[in-house]
């Protein structure tokens, strides 16, 4: 009985359902087509998302090598797209080797010159930009920012790029110098003294607890 | 009449949250462990704090609550909602103490985002939290996906009795095995066995990118417990852009896509009923809207002429569409970019990914594939029966594990709860467009909570107004429960005040 069962759900799978999801398809690769070829489309290389006028944007006086911040590259991606910047910020988490290119991570957040275990109010997300530069030049960054670290401060100049055909897409900055502008350093968090006989005082009660409740379960049992 | 809840009620919803809770605190032993071996002593000391706390509380709650009484169905009901919201409210205690948020309020959002993997934070300088707290951060998404009333079933409860009802009350009504400790267990085992593979595969992916072993292994493990679970948190804040890498994106997708069906899928596949992947409803309508939601985004993006060429489009907006319409909230584009880059109709795409999301009992949440489908074929039902003799019987089929027929109810209860979803969704919006959001970025930001997914056009910050981080953290938490668990707390609470 199950076999005839499967049967027709099979020939009704490859006689109904297969040529209705074809049919489906065909019908939707017809009108992306139709998009593709709209004329509407030859305006496409018109700037369609108009500048954030709250951030930075180049005009025809802005100097070529200008600093810039991630906000503003972001905000108004296709406006600096193709231009030669300088993006300053934070070494965070490593520099990831690509045979004789490496990817770095700047950060130009509240917490580059200081985190928060330095001491540093809370100031937003984290927010920066990644970084396409030589091995060598990223062999001069001697820390990275992480719990332990605060990262080198690092100054870059190099071609930002709103899509990058190289990369698939991603945002990022092709940099062709790297300079040092601030080493970084270990942090030393300073233990908590009081906060560890707070934990301490609650295990014990965690204990305690845990005996009295064995005693009531084993008196349940019985 | 409304019946008063007794003491005696109380007591069986206590008992059980106490055994949660400590499942909870038992929980934070693994970011513990890892602060202790990177000797980060603060964060351990956070970690033993909420332990105790955890600890105190639910032995507490279970000894204050002995009672033998069997559990009803309501019980189990308000058991899931209000250990959830207890579970965060204790589970925030090492968010709050690393000093990276503004208010206790900020983490709880953060903790409320894990555990429905939701993957929106308030943690401010992620790049700077320590190997422990992203431990944390990572395991509550993970362990939140699977359900944290799946833990302590599988953990924690020695009896059966009454277990089903509390995991109902979780939003999962599938059961593997007959015993649905056993099923617990199952989840678990699936999830585990997928966590070796996969965390080895992006492990070795890492290293060959440029990172370290360790560095390379933690990632590895938290992008892999953040995909699974369809999460969306990541080690740092560049999300998935952080590593620039078209092998780390191909081992992710599915990870993320796999993480996202059904429990009873992946059982059903294990035990040799591979053909349930294409036969199950809800594979059929994942991959349909995946494909109308693609078709948006891409046309939104051409129109626009966003990317260089058309493998870099293609590239970008897989990844994101994927990601949301799994409802994991991984991107391979900063957040901004969505509104200033991408537009409106590619924005649309994006929604209707998220709004729809995974499937049901998966770690994702949205409306669901299986409701999709099932309101799909009641439609088509209905214009069946429009066009058909009076006389006729119009007899429609869906497959989940077994092929069943359609009836008038099981539609109404997929209506019901895709309604409730488009409620929460409105409420969201409405609050972002009160405090001044453009309409689509505030409807992205609030279906992105209401479904779990995590993507955020950037309404989502640590200063955005206070009642729209309560509003988002109801959406999530109202999300992932699928309401009903909620509702019944709402009648507890009523009942308390009006019954009799």
């Amino acid at each position: 009985m199950r076999i005839v069962i499967d049967r027709k759900e099979k020939s009704w799978l490859l006689n109904g359902r297969l040529k209705c999801l074809w049919l489906a398809f065909a019908i939707a690769v017809k009108v992306f087509l139709v998009i593709l070829s709209d004329p509407a489309l030859g305006e496409a290389a018109l700037p369609q998302i108009s500048l954030n006028p709250d951030y930075t944007f180049p005009t025809k006086d802005t100097p070529s090598g200008v600093e810039v911040n991630s906000a503003s590259l972001v905000e108004n991606a296709s406006a600096w797209n193709g231009r030669t910047i300088a993006f300053k910020g934070e070494a965070i988490g490593e520099a990831m080797m690509r045979r004789k290119m490496a990817w770095i991570h700047l950060n130009d957040d509240a917490y580059m010159w200081k985190n928060i275990e330095e001491g540093a109010q809370l100031g937003g997300y984290n927010s920066g930009h990644a970084i396409w530069v030589s091995a060598d030049l990223a062999m001069k960054i001697r820390y990275f920012g992480d719990f332990k670290h605060e990262g080198d401060v690092v100054k870059v100049v190099g071609t930002f790029n709103a899509a990058c055909r190289q990369h698939g897409g991603d945002m990022d900055i092709h940099a062709s110098t790297l300079d040092i502008v601030r080493v970084g350093h270990p942090v030393h968090d300073v233990f908590k003294t009081t906060r560890a006989i707070i934990a301490l005082f609650l295990l014990a009660a965690a204990f305690a607890l845990h005996r009295v409740h064995t005693i009531i379960r084993r008196r349940h049992a019985f | 009449m409304i019946v008063r809840p007794r003491w005696a009620d109380f007591k069986v919803i206590g008992l059980y949250t106490g055994k949660v809770i400590v499942g909870v605190g038992l929980l934070m032993v693994i970011p513990l462990a890892t602060s202790l071996l990177f000797r980060e002593w603060n964060p351990a000391i956070d970690f033993l704090l909420g332990i105790g706390a955890c600890l105190a509380f639910g032995l507490g709650l279970e000894i204050l609550c002995q009672t033998s009484r069997d559990m009803a169905w309501g019980h189990g009901l308000v058991v899931a909602s209000f250990s959830w919201f207890m579970a965060t409210i204790l589970g925030a205690i090492p968010h709050y103490l690393s000093g990276h948020f503004n208010s206790y309020l900020d983490a709880m959002f953060d903790v409320m985002s894990g555990y429905t993997t939701t993957g929106l934070y308030l943690l401010q300088d992620l790049d700077h939290v320590s190997h422990g707290f992203n431990m944390w951060r990572h395991v509550l998404t993970f362990a939140g996906g699977q359900g944290i009333i799946v833990i302590a079933l599988t953990f924690l409860f020695q009896g059966t009795a009454g277990a089903y009802k509390i995991y109902v009350g979780e939003g999962k009504d599938e059961r593997l095995l007959p015993n649905v400790i056993q099923t617990t267990r199952a989840i678990w085992l699936v999830s585990l066995a997928y966590l070796m593979v996969g965390s080895s595969f992006l492990w070795i992916a890492g290293m060959s990118l440029g990172q370290g072993p360790v560095r390379g292994f933690l990632h590895a493990v938290w992008i892999f417990m953040s995909s699974w679970s369809t999460g969306g948190f990541a080690p740092q804040s560049y999300n998935s852009i952080y590593y620039h890498s078209l092998l780390y994106e191909v081992i992710t997708v599915p990870i993320f896509v796999i993480g996202s069906f059904n429990f009873a899928l992946h059982w059903a596949v294990w035990t040799g009923e591979k053909r349930e992947i294409y036969r199950n409803i809800e594979t059929i309508s994942f991959f349909t809207t995946v494909a109308i939601a693609m078709l948006l985004a891409m046309a939104g993006l051409m129109k626009l002429n966003v990317y260089p060429d058309i493998i870099a489009l293609f590239r970008k907006m897989f990844y994101q569409v994927v990601s949301a319409h799994t409802t994991t909230g991984l991107g391979t584009i900063y957040s901004r970019t969505f509104v200033r880059q991408w537009g409106t109709l590619a924005m649309l795409g994006i929604i209707l990914a998220m709004a729809i999301g995974a499937s049901a009992c998966s770690t994702g949440g949205g409306f669901k594939g299986i409701r999709m489908g099932i309101i799909f074929k009641g439609l088509i039902q209905d214009v069946r029966r429009l066009i058909s003799p009076e006389s006729a019987r119009i007899v429609e089929k869906w497959h989940h594990i077994s092929t069943r027929l359609l009836d008038d109810a099981t539609v109404r209860m997929a209506m019901l709860i895709v309604l409730s979803y488009a409620g929460i969704y409105a409420l969201g919006t409405v609050a972002g467009v009160y405090y001044g959001y453009d309409l689509v970025e505030a409807m992205f930001d609030a279906v992105s909570a209401g479904s779990n997914s995590g993507l955020s056009c950037g309404v989502v910050s640590p200063t955005m107004p206070t009642l729209m981080k309560v509003v988002y953290l109801f959406e999530m938490w109202a999300g992932r429960l699928e309401f009903m668990s909620l509702f019944a707390l709402a009648g507890y609470l009523v009942a308390l005040f009006r019954g009799r």
